[in-house]
C-alpha cells in the first residue's frame, strides 16, 4: 500500500467520507499494512486537524460529526487487530453524561474525539448515576472519567460523582475532567475535578497532558 | 405611558418612560414551574400553580405575580408547542410530531429520546411519516377570543408565541447528531425533513398569526443558531441550508404588521447582521454567557438596527449569585442596552427551578427602580 493511498485515508477523515476510509482501510489491512500505522499516522493526525480546524473555525459541529463518523468506520476495522496484538491505548476513558441531565451530543463528540485521540472510550450514554460511574471506571480499569452537564440544574450531579468515587475510596485512581456549556473551569475547581475543557477538540489535549503522553502526529 | 406604548417604544427605539420588563410573556421568557412555585411561597401566594406549557414545565405567571412586578407583556396562549398527544406509562409523551419525551427529575424539562425519524432514513420515510395536520382546529382555539380579552383587558403587549421554529422540530425529528450528520453529509435528506416541517409550521403559523389578527403587538419564533462557543454552522452553511428557511419564516412574520421578536440561544453575534436583514425587530435572549455576546458591544455594533430582549445572566448570576450581585447584573445590563431605548428587560431565557426567588425580586426591582432614563422625557405618551 503506498503513501498516497494512505493518504486517502487521512483525506476521508478530514472530508467525512466514511465510504472511502471504510474501503481504504480494508484494502490496506488486505495489502499487509501494520495496524497501528493506520491509527498512529493516518487516522490520529486526522482528527488531529479536524480538531484544529474546529478551533479555527473552519469546521462546525456538522464536520466534525462526518469526520468523526469517518473515523469511526475505519477505526472498527482496526480495532480488533489491535486487540488481538496486545496493543494498549493511550488511555482508558469512561463518558457520559450526569443524572438528570439527557444531553447526548457534546459528550459522544468528546468520545468521538477521544477515540480519535488513540484513547479507548466506553460511552454510558446519558442520564448516568454517580454510582455507575464508578462501577464502570473500576470494572473498566479506567484512567478517566469524564462526566457532561448541559443544564445549570444539572451540573450539580458532577460534584455527587466525586463524592460517591471519594466513598467508594477510588479518587486518587482516576482523573475527572467535566464539560458542557454551564461548566467552567472555577466550577470544576470548586469541586475539586482534575480538568475542564470548553470544547471536544481542547478535551483531548487535557486528557493527554493529565496522563502525561504526547500527542502522536 | 401605557404598558403596551412602552414595550412598543423599545422596540421602535425611542425612549421610554422606564424600561419595559417581561416575564410569562413567550415560551422563552418565563418561569419553571418549581421555581414559581418557590417564589409564589416568598411572595406569601398561596393559589394552585398551573403548569402553562409541559415541555420546558412552564408555569402560567397569575395576574398578582405580574402586577407585583409591573410586567409590561402578556402572553396568548401557547397551543402549539409541542402538544402531548399521548402520555406513556414512565410519565413521558408523545407529541403530535411523533417524538417521544421524558422527564428526568420531577419538574425539570421533558428531553426527547425517541425521535421518529431517527437513524438510517430514505427520502420515502420522511413522506410516508405520520405528519401533524396544520388544519388541526386546535392550533388555534380559543385565540381570537383570548386576544381580544388581553386587548379589552390589560393595557400590556401581547405576545404570541409561535410553535417551536423548523429547525428544532427537524432536529426533534431526525434527533440532533442525525441532523447534523444530514447537514454535511446527506443534503437531500435534510432538505427534505426541513421543506416539509417548514411547510407545516407555516400554514400552522399564519392561521394562528390570522386568528389573533390586530390584537397582537409581537410576535416570537424561536430556533437556535447559536452555540456557547460559536454559531451552530459555518458561514456558508447559515447561509446554504439555514437562511433560505429563515427568509420564508420572516417574510410570513414580517408581512403581519406586527413586531418581530427571534429568539436564539449562544453567541450569534456573527449572525445578527442577517437577523436585521431578514427583518428582525429584536433578539431574544441575549445569552450574554455564549462568546462574544458582550452587550455594550452588541448595542454599538447593532444597536441603531435591533432592539435587544432578554441580558440577565442565567448561566452564572441568577442561579448562583447573590441578590446583589443581581442588582448589579440589572444595572450592567441597562447601562449596556437601554440607552436611547431598543431595550426590553428580563432573564436570559426562562427562570429554571434552582433561581432563589429573592434573586428574582432583586432582577424586577432594581430595573424598575432605576433610573437608566433619568430626567429624560418621553418621546410620546
Amino acid at each position: 500500500m503506498s503513501q498516497e493511498d494512505l493518504g486517502k485515508l487521512y483525506d476521508a477523515i478530514l472530508t467525512g467520507d466514511t465510504k472511502t476510509a471504510v474501503a481504504v482501510t480494508q484494502a490496506a489491512l488486505a495489502a499487509g499494512t501494520d495496524p497501528q500505522v493506520l491509527v498512529n499516522q493516518r487516522m490520529i493526525p486526522a482528527m488531529n486537524e479536524v480538531g484544529r480546524r474546529f478551533d479555527r473555525e473552519e469546521y462546525f459541529l456538522p464536520e466534525l460529526l462526518v469526520a468523526a463518523r469517518a473515523m469511526k468506520g475505519a477505526l472498527n476495522l482496526v480495532r480488533p487487530l489491535l486487540a488481538e496484538r496486545g496493543i494498549e491505548p493511550t488511555g482508558r476513558v469512561v463518558i457520559g453524561t450526569v443524572k438528570g441531565d439527557m444531553h447526548d451530543i457534546g459528550k459522544s463528540l468528546v468520545g468521538s474525539m477521544l477515540e480519535g485521540g488513540g484513547f479507548q472510550v466506553t460511552d454510558l450514554g446519558v442520564d448516568v448515576p454517580p454510582e455507575r460511574f464508578v462501577a464502570e471506571a473500576k470494572a473498566q480499569g479506567a484512567d478517566i472519567i469524564a462526566l457532561s452537564a448541559l443544564l445549570t440544574t444539572t451540573m450539580t450531579s458532577m460534584k455527587s460523582v466525586l463524592d460517591a468515587l471519594v466513598a467508594a475510596g477510588g479518587r486518587d485512581k482516576f482523573k475527572v475532567i467535566i464539560g458542557g456549556a454551564p461548566v467552567t473551569q472555577a466550577y470544576a475547581d470548586s469541586i475539586g475535578a482534575d480538568g475542564y475543557s470548553a470544547s471536544a477538540s481542547s478535551a483531548v489535549t487535557l486528557a493527554r497532558k493529565l496522563l502525561g503522553v504526547a500527542a502522536a502526529g | 405611558m401605557t404598558h403596551r406604548e412602552r414595550v412598543l417604544a423599545a422596540l421602535s427605539h425611542e425612549v421610554p418612560d422606564r424600561v419595559p420588563v417581561d416575564l410569562g410573556g413567550t415560551l422563552a421568557t418565563s418561569i419553571n414551574i418549581g421555581a414559581y412555585e418557590k417564589l409564589k411561597r416568598h411572595l406569601g401566594l398561596t393559589t394552585p400553580s398551573e403548569v402553562f406549557s409541559l415541555r420546558s414545565m412552564i408555569a402560567r405567571v397569575e395576574d398578582e405575580i405580574l402586577e407585583r412586578f409591573d410586567i409590561d407583556t402578556r402572553s396568548l396562549p401557547m397551543l402549539a408547542n409541542s402538544r402531548p398527544t399521548e402520555r406513556l406509562p414512565d410519565g413521558g409523551y408523545r407529541d403530535e410530531w411523533g417524538v417521544v419525551r421524558k422527564q428526568p427529575e420531577p419538574q425539570g424539562h421533558f428531553m426527547d429520546v425517541g425521535n421518529p425519524l431517527d437513524g438510517e432514513r430514505t427520502l420515502e420515510d420522511v413522506e410516508r411519516h405520520s405528519w401533524p395536520d396544520p388544519e388541526d382546529p386546535g392550533y388555534t382555539r380559543g385565540l381570537a377570543e383570548e386576544a381580544a380579552r388581553l386587548r379589552g383587558d390589560t393595557d400590556c403587549a401581547t405576545i404570541l408565541t409561535l410553535p417551536v421554529g423548523p429547525l428544532h422540530q427537524a432536529q426533534w425529528l431526525r434527533g440532533y447528531e442525525a441532523w447534523m450528520l444530514d447537514l454535511a453529509g446527506d443534503v437531500d435528506l435534510y432538505e427534505a425533513v426541513m421543506d416539509k416541517v417548514t411547510s407545516i409550521w407555516l400554514k400552522i403559523s399564519a392561521r394562528m398569526i390570522e386568528a389573533a389578527g390586530r390584537n397582537v403587538d409581537v410576535l416570537l419564533y424561536g430556533d437556535d443558531v447559536g452555540y456557547q462557543n460559536g454559531p451552530m454552522v459555518s458561514r456558508s452553511m447559515y447561509e446554504r441550508r439555514i437562511r433560505p428557511y429563515q427568509e420564508r419564516i420572516f417574510g410570513l412574520l414580517r408581512r403581519s404588521g406586527a413586531k418581530v421578536l427571534y429568539h436564539s440561544c449562544g453567541s450569534v453575534v456573527s449572525l445578527i447582521g442577517d437577523f436585521i436583514e431578514l427583518g428582525v425587530d429584536a433578539l431574544n435572549p441575549v445569552q450574554v454567557s455564549a462568546a462574544g455576546m458582550d452587550t455594550a458591544r452588541l448595542k454599538r455594533e447593532f444597536g441603531q438596527k435591533i432592539a435587544f430582549w432578554g441580558g440577565v445572566d442565567t448561566h452564572h448570576i441568577l442561579p448562583r449569585g447573590t441578590p446583589q450581585e443581581v442588582r448589579e447584573e440589572v444595572r450592567r445590563r441597562l447601562r449596556d442596552l437601554a440607552p436611547g431605548g431598543g431595550y426590553v428587560l428580563c432573564a436570559v431565557h426562562n427562570l429554571q427551578r434552582e433561581v432563589p426567588p429573592e434573586n428574582i425580586v432583586a432582577m424586577y426591582e432594581e430595573a424598575l427602580a432605576s433610573d437608566v432614563y433619568g430626567k429624560q422625557k418621553p418621546q410620546r405618551n
